[in-house]
């Protein structure tokens, strides 16, 4: 069953498209890596997933519904999204109590997730003292914090130093493997390959492939130059599609060999 | 909505500038009275016990402020993303918001006012004076500067949710109250100019210059109440439809 389902979704600034009649699935329990180059409307498709830009036309739903219309979303979906932010003067335990209070989470949750991403000796000092990494991981705290069947990550390796990746990748697999979706942008394309099961490209707003990794690996001999290839002359490409197939699991038992 | 209002407080409990903005009204307060018994005033005109104790409305100054960063605030430090994730009914958070800091103005006024009256006792003693209590002028002085104060948080709130900038919505504000107004008074006249948001917050809390014209203590608060209507209206309007990014 698809977890997440855009449709024709569309949304302009003015007379710029930033996101031009896309049309995308997430199947339950997938590492997907979604990628594009910078502007391509990532991050705005991700904000129309979560109610935060208005889409102009089309729509993106969360298990047949629109975030809006979830019970308890944070429940549902968690999101890192690039422009979430801290405020300097407050701890990073109580930036997740916060979060836990608005939507009914227990206080122990907190304990929980901080300890998940390593931020349990610094959870009492101020974000303001914090590196950019620590609060890439308090973010991914946060969208962890309601215990979500679907991660939505944008960007989450930004900040992060090697052994920062490395720590991420294991714990990305470790939650996939808790059966939970996975939905990352990013535009480190090594990093995404050595993580996801299956790939949405766009560019320009508009799809150029959704399918396996494994597929498009084939097709062009590496994630790098499927990229290129995408989203480079997408203008004269074909968008090619897939539904994810069996070739996914693949990938991760090789990727869970070399990850390990 | 009690969860919300529960959420509002524990993100005001965690900052340390909620403390700063009791403390700066409760500073604002003792420096205007003090001024008033330090330029020499007669102690003994009664008219100046209530021109003390109407200081505290001085404190809606700290109020408004305080009410601005409760939405442009999270819009400042980015924490507003993270509201809507959990609550993406978005007027939701801003009532809880107009609730809390309303009840938080509250909180400043009523300090002030205590603030007020030692200030203003010890003055007086010191100059071996005594502070006439008695007068019903001064507790309904006191009674409407506590409601100015909380009746511009939620101004505030408001003006925040809209602007959605801290700079931008505190030079607005403050611009208003020094500049605005008082270029509308010269070409409206005093009698037009009564009717503006804060000359009318003047007159809920009997803090008007002598000799203006000025509402009716009672009028000029459900003045100030309409303001704020309107400002929540277009704020909620202009929150439910915008985009956040």
């Amino acid at each position: 069953m698809a977890t997440i389902e855009v449709r024709r979704l569309t949304k302009r600034f003015g007379e710029q498209a930033a996101v031009d009649d896309l049309s995308f699935e997430v199947q339950q329990g997938k590492i997907v890596g979604f990628l594009g180059p910078n502007g391509a409307g990532k991050t705005t498709t991700f904000r129309m997933l979560v109610g935060l830009v208005k889409p102009t036309s089309g729509e993106a739903l969360i298990d047949g519904r629109r975030y809006h219309d979830l019970d308890n979303p944070r429940r549902t979906i968690g999101a890192l999204l690039e422009s979430s932010g801290f405020h300097p003067g407050r701890s990073g335990r109580n930036h997740l109590r916060i979060l836990a209070r608005a939507s009914g989470i227990a206080d122990d949750r907190v304990d929980h997730v901080l300890d998940q991403v390593d931020l349990t000796d610094a959870a009492d000092k101020r974000v303001g003292g914090y590196s950019l990494g620590m609060r890439q991981r308090l973010g991914l705290a946060s969208a962890a914090l309601g215990d979500p069947r679907i991660l939505l990550l944008d960007e989450p390796a930004n900040g992060l130093d090697p052994e920062g990746m490395t720590w991420l990748r294991t714990t990305l697999r470790r939650m996939a493997d808790e059966g939970r979706t996975i939905v990352i942008s990013s535009h480190v394309l090594s990093e995404v390959a050595q993580t996801v099961d299956d790939v949405v490209v766009i560019a320009k707003g508009q799809l150029q492939y959704s399918g396996t990794l494994k597929t498009l690996i084939d097709e062009d001999g590496s994630l790098e130059q499927a990229f290129i290839r995408l989203t480079k002359h997408h203008e004269s490409s074909h968008p090619a599609s897939e539904p994810a197939t069996a070739g996914a699991a693949r990938i991760r038992d090789h990727f869970s060999t070399t990850t390990s | 909505m009690i969860t919300l209002v529960r959420t509002e407080l524990l993100k005001l409990t965690t900052i340390r500038s909620t403390w700063l903005v009791l403390l700066a009204a409760q500073f604002i307060v003792i420096s205007g009275i003090s001024g008033l018994v330090l330029t020499g005033r007669s102690l003994d005109d009664p008219k100046n016990v209530d021109i003390a104790v109407a200081h505290v409305g001085l404190a809606s100054f700290c109020t408004i402020v305080f009410g601005i960063l409760a939405v442009a605030g999270e819009y400042r430090h980015k924490t507003i993303t993270d509201t809507y994730l959990s609550t993406p009914q978005r007027g939701r958070p801003l009532a809880a918001k107009i609730l809390t800091y309303g009840a938080g103005g509250l909180v400043v006024g009523v300090a002030s006012a205590v603030t007020a009256l030692i200030t203003a006792t010890i003055w007086w003693s010191a100059k071996g004076k005594s502070f006439d209590l008695s007068s019903a002028g001064v507790w309904q002085t006191l009674g409407g500067c506590v409601v100015w104060d909380v009746f511009f948080a939620a101004l505030g709130v408001s003006l925040g949710a809209l602007l959605r900038n801290v700079t931008a919505a505190v030079a607005v504000t403050l611009a208003w109250i020094a500049l605005i107004e008082g270029i509308a008074g010269q070409i409206l006249g005093d009698g037009l100019a009564r009717w503006l948001p804060f000359a009318a917050g003047q007159a809920l809390g009997r803090a008007t210059n002598p000799g203006t014209p000025h509402l009716p203590q009672v009028g000029a608060g459900v003045l100030v109440l309409g303001y704020v209507g309107i400002v929540v209206a277009v704020a909620a309007f202009t929150t439910l439809n915008r985009d956040v990014s």
